[in-house]
């Protein structure tokens, strides 16, 4: 079964649209797509940090991916999307414009991005080039990391003040 | 996990829950057994039994060293079971060594837990520890020395060993292995033999050898850890263990010597459930070290009505074996559930009279356990993420309960038969609630039994004197609860004994008792738990206190302003320890400070009180459960937060923009009654968007604390209500939430999430900035 189901999964992303802009999630880590939630504002979070859901039970915080890359933010409309993922132990929402696919992805089909310079604002794992379309596939690692790690190396639940 | 077997790791939890409980039962026993400066016979065998447990499984997880190291120390309680008298010469040394192995082995579990654990070194223990047990046979008492040469107390020999190895599971080719571990002993061992004989010239043995496991008889030319140490390091040897020490005077051939037969009547402890499929284990266990089994009744595992007559009167086992019996007898003894054993009819000779006694005391013993024993019977451990989830469950029911009785849509309907249904469900959610708390609940003496040790260990190195006592030991407390409290409380009882109570001879010149005392109690108070910490020390010092503060510019007034309070106070500020010297145990200037941290974060408080020269007391306040809080709920802008109600003095509109007095940099106040109370706008404190910025049009709550009092400014109450904590997600522990004063969230009824503040935080935060 796990290895049906693995097989089933590798090598195939989630895609959505955030500002115009076509991204994908390994489908590994995607547990479910949900419409918008009620969100509780939380204080002294960074502003993409929109809140916590109520997710059957579960406190799940969710993040607004248009601000985490910097993009201007825009209303939520009936298209906007919470997609669940579970990384390490956690979950996580992640809110993006628009669910578009999901899609296969060969191994021929992806290419690294450049690492010219290394930046904390990089998320990319791999591009892949569908022939009609690219797909940026988001690195969940990179993406979380501000939030996990406090920032350089400091060791996180560090209190000011 | 790496070091352990993956096939083992299931078993990993319960290995560490089991040795952890074990461990602690020892040191009960060895305190109590220190103080009375006596050992029991009864107290010797419940040693033996946890070590003989701690060896058996710690070598069933593959953990040598630790199983090594129980081996040794059950190998001293072995002598001493055979021979009481032997305590007299080594009574402390051995105390102080079977602590230091309990702390190693406590040690090897908390190592365990976490993933690069790698077993310490044990060599040093080891060493002591047979140095020990050889003193103590060398020691000769003069009852071993007149016991009868038939029968010697067999570990009293340093004659010829005997040990059985086992070969790991599918090496193949057993009987070439066990040839090559005889070749590599040569050198260690003298008059070495083996069974079976010449193991390669007959490859048939290899199944023997497979099940039997492969016994080597030897005399150590060294140590016996040499020889220890060579099987040890021997290639496929799974595990082995050292049957008996046979007499010296015994000749090797002695097993094919004549049979004797020996009856046994064995019953099991009560209400262990399935006797009949425990007294064919216990069979099993036998068939290895008997010949000729057979037992009434026959084939017990066939049949499970048979387990009454096994209840009534007993399981009968025949057996018949060539030497002494003892070896079974042990066998029977420890056996899983068994409670007690008789012997029928006993064969004369010396070795009978002594084990005659040795089941005397054991029937005494478990008659004596036998009710302790019924009622553990009773408990079962469950894995506490299952508690919390059963937790979490109920939770959701309190919750889903109030979200289908309050539903929106039956607004303005009358349902008599409806309110009625859930009237009865309110009830029954209302009890399961109260039956999920009371599962959770512990009592508190665990953690009092481990001061004990503390108390015992710092007095002997610190050379003070100290007496612990304990009231109200049965109180209970949540378990996450009690197990925060642990570390604190440590802190504490080590810092009223290192700082608090004095030396003997100033004490004595103080008109004081010799010995000091440390009394610790817990008491319930409502829906707090109270637990002092109490000495009969020096006190604190109020001038040294002061001067400390002073020297770390900690003062923002004039000393003599300083009431007694705030100066016991400051000792549980950040950096703050009044011992010059820091000692091995306390004063690394972290101390107090940290205990009101752990305490702060199950929402406990400290307080302290003192008197110079007659002692100081810390009492420390914990609400009992923390799951569920009694709130009122507070409307700031969109987002709905709860204010537990413990905290609320009185909320009011205000009426008079006068009350309202602003200070030079801005920040509001309020006078109430001659009072001045600052004002925490809620929405600018959470910045909660869309919220009432008027005070005139909002409402004021007055909070108290421990760390001061404030007014908090909210858009409108909404009412009080139940709701159950939830904490926030690890996600955003960077973000510090909780140091900013919410203490988690709460989903309501109609399933949105509601924000619990946290007013110790909240305000004392203000304090700070």
């Amino acid at each position: 079964m796990n290895e049906y189901k693995k097989s089933s999964l590798e090598g195939r992303y989630l895609t959505f649209y955030v500002d115009g802009e076509l991204y994908g999630l390994e489908l590994s880590h995607v547990i479910e797509i949900v419409s918008t939630q009620p969100t509780a504002h939380l204080p002294h979070v960074p502003a993409y940090m929109r809140g916590v859901i109520n997710l059957r039970g579960r406190i799940v915080p969710v993040l607004d991916v248009r601000l985490k890359l910097k993009k201007p933010a825009k209303a939520d409309d009936e298209k906007t999307c919470f997609i669940i993922v579970a990384y390490n132990d956690f979950r996580v929402g992640v809110i993006v414009d628009e669910v578009a696919e999901v899609c296969s992805v060969a191994d021929h089909q992806l290419s690294e991005p450049p690492l010219q310079q290394l930046s904390d604002e990089k998320y990319l794992q791999s591009i892949a080039d569908l022939g009609d379309r690219v797909v940026r596939n988001l690195d969940c690692e990179r993406f979380f990391a501000a939030d996990l790690y406090a920032d350089g190396i400091r060791p996180a639940s560090q209190e000011e003040g | 996990m790496s070091y352990i077997d993956p096939s083992m790791e299931g078993m990993l939890d319960t290995f560490l829950f089991e040795t952890g409980a074990l461990l602690d039962q020892l040191d009960e026993i060895l305190l109590a057994c220190e103080k009375t400066k006596s050992i029991s016979t009864e107290h010797i065998n419940e040693i033996f039994r946890i070590m003989h447990t701690t060896k058996g499984s710690a070598a069933m997880m593959g953990l040598e060293s630790m199983s090594a190291l129980a081996h040794t120390v059950e190998d001293i309680f072995f002598i001493l079971r055979e021979d009481p008298a032997r305590m007299q010469s080594v009574n402390e040394e051995l105390f102080d060594l079977v602590f230091q192995a309990s702390d190693y082995l406590r040690g090897e579990i908390d190592g365990l837990q976490s993933d690069d654990y790698q077993p310490a070194d044990t060599k040093e223990m080891l060493q002591k520890l047979e140095a020990l047990a050889a003193a103590m046979k060398g020691g000769e008492s003069p009852a071993a020395a007149a016991a009868p040469v038939q029968a010697p107390p067999p570990a009293a020999s340093e004659g010829v060993r005997m040990i059985r190895v086992f070969f790991e599971d599918g090496c193949q080719m057993e009987n070439i292995r066990a040839f090559m571990l005889l070749n590599q002993l040569k050198d260690v061992c003298e008059e070495l033999d083996s069974e079976p004989q010449n193991p390669e010239s007959d490859p048939n043995c290899a199944p023997g050898i497979v099940k039997n496991g492969f016994i080597i008889k030897f005399k150590p030319a060294g140590s016996l850890e040499d020889v220890h140490r060579v099987i040890e390091s021997a290639l496929n040897v799974k595990s082995y263990e050292e049957i008996s020490a046979l007499p010296p005077s015994q000749p090797f051939t002695a097993p094919t010597a004549a049979l004797q037969e020996y009856t046994v009547r064995v019953f099991f402890e009560d209400g262990c459930q399935m006797e009949n499929i425990r007294a064919f284990m216990l069979l099993n266990q036998l068939k290895d070290v008997c010949e000729e089994l057979e037992s009434d009744p026959q084939n017990p595992e066939a049949d499970s009505s048979l387990c009454k007559q096994i209840i009534d009167n007993g399981f009968i086992i025949k057996f018949k074996c060539a030497g002494s019996p003892d070896d079974i007898y042990r066998l029977i003894e420890n056996a899983i559930n068994v409670k007690s054993y008789e012997k029928l009819d006993k064969p004369a000779g010396p070795a009978a009279t002594q084990s005659t006694q040795a089941a005397g005391q054991t029937g005494a013993g478990g008659g004596a356990g036998a009710a302790p024993k019924a009622a553990k019977q009773s408990l079962i451990s469950v894995n506490q993420s299952k508690l919390d989830h059963l937790m979490d469950l109920v939770g959701e029911i309190v919750t889903a309960e109030s979200m289908v009785s309050a539903n929106p849509d039956l607004r303005g309907m009358k349902l008599e038969n409806f309110s009625k249904s859930t009237r009865e469900l309110r009830k029954l959610t209302d009890e399961l609630q109260d039956v999920v708390m009371s599962m959770r609940m512990v009592p508190i003496s665990g953690v009092f039994q481990k001061m004990q040790r503390i108390v015992r260990d710092m007095c002997k190195k610190l050379g003070k004197e100290a007496e612990l006592v304990t009231n109200g030991g049965d109180t209970e407390v949540d378990k996450t609860i009690n197990d925060s409290i642990n570390d604190p409380f440590m802190h504490m009882v080590r810092n009223s004994v290192d700082h608090g109570i004095e030396m003997p001879e100033d004490r004595v010149r103080a008109g004081k008792p010799r010995a000091g005392k440390v009394t610790l109690s817990a008491q319930n108070a409502g829906s707090e738990i109270i637990i002092t910490i109490a000495d009969d020390g020096a006190g604190l010092d109020r001038d040294k206190i002061l001067a400390k503060a002073k020297k770390n510019g900690m003062l923002t007034k004039s000393e003599k302003d300083y009431t007694d309070k705030e100066i016991y106070g400051m000792i549980m500020l950040p950096g703050f320890s009044t011992n010059e010297n820091v000692t091995e145990f306390s004063g690394r200037g972290v101390g107090m400070d940290v205990v009101r941290k752990n305490l702060e974060s199950v929402g406990g408080t400290v307080t302290v009180e003192s008197k110079q020269g007659e002692g100081s007391v810390f009492t420390i306040k914990i609400p009992l459960t923390l799951a569920i809080v009694d709130g009122m709920g507070l409307m700031v802008g969109e987002q709905l937060y709860i204010l537990p109600i413990s905290s609320i003095r009185q909320s009011f509109k205000v009426s008079d923009s006068a009350q309202v007095i602003h200070d030079t940099d801005g920040s509001e106040m309020i006078l109430l009654r001659g009072q001045c109370y600052p004002v925490i706008r809620l929405h600018k404190a959470f910045d909660a968007p869309g919220a009432v910025s008027d005070l005139n049009e909002g409402i004021l709550v007055l909070t108290e604390t421990d760390r001061g009092t404030a007014c908090l400014f909210a858009d409108e109450l909404i009412g009080e209500q139940q709701v159950v904590v939830k904490p926030f997600p690890p996600y955003l522990a960077k973000y510090g939430i909780k140091e900013r004063g919410l203490s988690g969230c709460s989903i309501m009824g109609d399933g949105t999430i509601s924000l619990i503040i946290d007013c110790v935080n909240l305000i004392g935060g203000l304090e700070g900035r």
